[in-house]
């Protein structure tokens, strides 16, 4: 069987993508060569193999490309703990009822996988994806086997699985969805059997015997129709009434009500001349329906697929009593607790360090990319990330009162204060509602002055043809097809109606850290002066530093692996690091450190002073430099800075072509931030800025009038993206700014910025368009109403073709991304 | 075609006791993932013939 393309040189075995020129990944499966394009995909593969799970490749569907596995999750032991699982659990004992938001679920295959991995451990009782929501449901016996290794076979397997309450996250929208599809079904079976009762009127059935039955036939099915399916059309017009508004809703509501009871009153009359329109009643019920169901479930795929880039939030907290190490839920920890936080764990408390000396990356708070050194008596704030040492904190605030919740709170209050946006289409309903009525009106008086029967008949068919179906469907159909084929490109759309508005924005604002830049450090520039070979000096320092969590030393280590040199089998002995200052270590007999001037001055080493020119010009372009000194000499400088997006400069170049301004926005040093912009290219920057005066920014450029937009990715830019008029947030964000905004871009991609811009100018002309549609629908109907003269067989057809073509227009948004890339 | 006087009234029921076994499938979740199933049908043991 073919392998689905995987095969051709250059593509990753597992995820298809890329094999970048610089990677050596490859293993002998299955008689033949895999090659890999990261140290993820081939775990994973080789883990697939060894379980035999090999199926899996000829499973997946053609033209469909993986991903590499996402970064498994952290600190899943909490989920050992009985208190913690019981919030999600459904069922206690034993065996437990889990649900999981997985990451990595693509495709059909991808079921397979999971539920025959999963199957294979003992203990697992059942398990169960769904594929619509990438989620799994699980069952277990916990005697026998832990979640957290169960979470563990998932990460193995290529799969990032985290816990998670599905009532909490969507249980609310979910009922009100399942209520107006109810409603949606019930309209449509009584509509589908009226039309075979008003076919035989129109044909004849009208005169003959029949004539009254097929009357009551249709009163029978329309009564409860309007009653249980048009339920919400009446509650939103006297809600709008009782707000002094008048509504899409309230039309319909007349209109219908006026249809009803006219065709209701023939019926029971007896009459032998009027026509019934119970068939119009279901149908205009039916069709408005379709449009807000579409509309609301858009919406909710949104939402759940959001749920899927939940982060942890930090759960417990490890609180020393007497010397014991006790775990205890974050809202157990007392004010003037000890509290023990571990390297690369999570800073459950804000708290001043008693013990210990780390660093401390607390990027999601200030935006800054750098990790802050902690020593004794340092402030440390609940959400950001311990590093490389462990620290012993003392409780300063509760966790309601952390700089975290405030700036959920913040964000709470940005949401509250946020003006609603106009829809199109609401600006002009009023009028439309109001010009009908007035129409209706008008004709019941003028004939009624010559005959009462026809007057009824002819203000009645105003309103039945003045039908809201195209006008109320203009904005949800447009949104509806737009949403979806923003989430096939990975632009999810959270709040459809920003799209009517990111068409007319005319400020972008970025955040600098994680959103243009990749919000880590990389090695930028490497400077050698010594008889040793630069190749070697970085394989020694790749290898000493793979021994250290801070981030510098990654990025030395990620540069040593990304030039090819096999560092892994350098023999690295007394391996130490002190904080803020740097490492040393013995490679091949001789000393070597990595870090500051000043741990090297330490170390009584001279610095080189041609090194040392080059640092000072790389340090005024901000860059962090690291020095190496082997054998008690200087020899080399490594320059590390935050990396640009690949697509920044592209897309900053795009809306400075369509005229758009643009600031940089960044809690970094003001440097650091002109560095970007200068880079960039025409914008204006806005450095050393506080999480909590973000939304200012925004509310400052709002004042003097600009529609903004704006795209970030960390907790401090959460209250910033709900006070602008259009919020992006990158799906790699954390889970608050995800939550804040309207629009986030699944795969990190800037340039999806400017397809979501393009979507929306499209969806805007397309509701436009449908707006003009119908209204010049009813520029023609509506005199031919007034003058009497629409009999009902005309009304019949001209309604649901009017409704059809609104339908029809919308759907061709779908063409718009045929010759962008996926 | 005094038939139709009991027809109608039947189709009608008819259809009733549809939407409510339609209403009971959406409450049992049998719309909750309808791509999953739909491959896992496909998807089941028969390694050996894949081969």
């Amino acid at each position: 069987m073919p392998q689905s393309g995987k095969l051709i040189t250059g593509d990753c075995f597992h995820c298809g993508l890329p094999v970048p020129s610089e990677a050596n990944y490859h293993t002998q499966l299955d008689a033949a060569e895999r090659h890999f394009c990261c140290l993820g995909c081939q775990a994973v593969c080789v883990a697939i193999f060894e379980s035999g799970l090999q199926g899996y490749y000829q499973r997946t569907p053609e033209g469909v490309l993986l991903a590499p596995p996402p970064p498994p999750p952290k600190d899943i032991e909490i989920y050992d703990i009985d208190e913690v699982q019981q919030e999600f659990i459904t069922s206690s004992g034993d065996v437990r009822d889990i649900h999981l938001l997985v990451e990595g679920i693509h495709c059909a295959a991808c079921v397979w996988l999971i539920e025959r991995g999963l199957q294979r451990v003992t203990g697992v009782e059942a398990v169960n994806v769904n594929l619509t929501s990438k989620r799994v449901h699980l069952r277990w016996d916990s005697k026998r086997v832990k979640l957290s290794d169960l979470i563990r076979e998932f990460t193995r397997i290529g799969y990032s699985a985290v816990p998670y309450d599905p009532e909490n996250a969507e249980g609310v929208l979910n009922n009100i969805n399942r209520k107006m599809l109810y409603r949606l079904f019930f309209a449509g079976f009584a509509m589908m059997n009226l039309i075979w009762i008003s076919i035989a009127l129109y044909s004849g059935a009208d005169k003959g015997e029949f004539r009254e039955f097929f009357h009551w036939m249709g009163w029978i099915l329309s009564t409860p129709t309007l009653l249980y399916a048009g339920y919400p059309f009446y509650r939103g017009a006297l809600g709008g009434l009782r707000a002094g508004r008048l509504t899409m809703d309230l039309p319909i509501a007349i209109g219908l009500s006026v249809t009803y009871l006219y065709s209701t009153y023939i019926t029971v009359t007896a009459n032998k001349i009027g026509e019934v329109y119970f068939d119009t009643v279901t149908n205009l019920i039916f069709v408005i329906l379709v449009g807000r169901y579409l509309e609301g479930m858009f919406r909710h795929q949104a939402v759940s697929a959001t749920n899927r880039l939940m982060e942890l939030q930090p759960r417990v907290a490890t609180v020393m009593q007497e010397g014991k190490e006790i775990i205890t839920l974050i809202r157990g920890v007392q004010l003037g607790d000890h509290v023990l936080i571990k390297p690369g764990c999570k800073v459950p408390v804000d708290g001043i360090v008693l013990e210990g000396v780390s660093a401390v990356d607390e990027s999601m708070l200030s935006g800054e990319s750098a990790p802050v050194t902690k020593a004794v008596g340092a402030q440390v704030s609940a959400g950001t990330v311990n590093t490389n040492g462990a620290l012993l904190v003392k409780v300063g605030s509760t966790f309601q009162n952390s700089t975290l919740a405030k700036i959920i709170r913040l964000v709470e209050e940005a949401q509250t204060s946020k003006a609603p946006i106009q829809r199109l289409a609401d600006t002009i309903v009023p009028w439309f509602v109001l010009v009908t009525l007035i129409c209706a009106s008008l004709t019941f008086f003028i004939w009624n002055t010559h005959n009462f029967q026809i007057a009824l008949m002819a203000a009645t068919s105003v309103l039945i043809i003045t039908c809201p179906c195209a006008l109320g469907m203009a904005t949800p159909m447009s949104i509806a097809v737009a949403s979806g084929l923003g989430a096939k490109h990975g632009i999810l759309i959270k709040n459809g109606l920003v799209l009517e508005t990111l068409s007319k924005v005319t400020h972008f604002v970025f955040d600098k850290t994680g959103t243009l830049t990749e919000g880590k450090m990389s090695v930028a520039y490497f400077h050698a002066d010594s008889k040793i070979d630069s190749k070697d000096i970085i394989r020694s320092a790749g290898a000493v530093e793979r021994y250290s969590e801070h981030s510098v030393a990654k990025a030395i280590t990620a540069e040593a692996s990304a030039r090819q040199l096999n560092f892994l089998d350098v023999d690295v002995q007394d391996f130490q690091a002190t904080a803020g200052l740097g490492v040393s270590a013995r490679v091949d007999g001789k000393n070597i450190l990595l870090g500051s001037a000043e741990w090297l001055a330490r170390n009584s080493i001279t610095l080189k002073t041609t090194l040392q020119s080059q640092v000072n010009q790389l340090e005024s372009q901000s860059m962090t430099c690291v020095h190496c000194a082997i054998g008690g000499d200087h020899v080399a400088v490594f320059a590390l800075a935050d990396k640009l997006r690949g697509d920044a400069q592209k897309l900053v170049d795009e809306l400075r072509k369509a005229g758009i301004s643009m600031t940089l926005l960044s809690g970094d040093r003001k440097p650091v931030a002109e560095a970007i912009a200068r880079q960039l290219g025409g914008m204006e920057v806005i450095a050393e800025v506080l999480p909590q005066d973000k939304d200012q920014v925004i509310q400052h450029l709002q004042q003097q009038g600009a529609i903004v937009a704006m795209v970030g990715d960390g907790i401090n830019d959460a209250p910033a993206l709900i006070r602008a008029d259009v919020g992006i947030a990158l799906g790699s964000g954390t889970d608050v700014s995800v939550e804040s905004a309207d629009i986030v871009l699944m795969h990190n991609e800037l340039d999806k910025v400017r397809l979501a811009t393009l979507l929306s100018q499209r969806t805007l002309r397309t509701v436009k368009q449908n707006i003009g549609l119908s209204f010049v629908y009813n520029a023609i109907m509506v005199p031919l109403a007034m003058m009497a003269k629409v009999n009902p067989l005309v009304a019949a057809i001209t309604m649901p073709i009017s409704s059809l073509v609104v339908i029809g227009n919308a759907a061709l948004i779908r063409n718009l991304f045929k010759n962008e890339k996926r | 075609m005094d038939v139709i006087f009991s027809l109608i009234p039947g189709m009608t029921i008819l259809g009733l006791f549809f939407f409510a076994v339609l209403i009971w499938a959406v409450k049992k979740g049998q719309y909750e993932d309808m791509e999953g199933n739909a491959s896992r049908i496909l998807l089941d043991d028969d390694d050996d013939k894949m081969m």
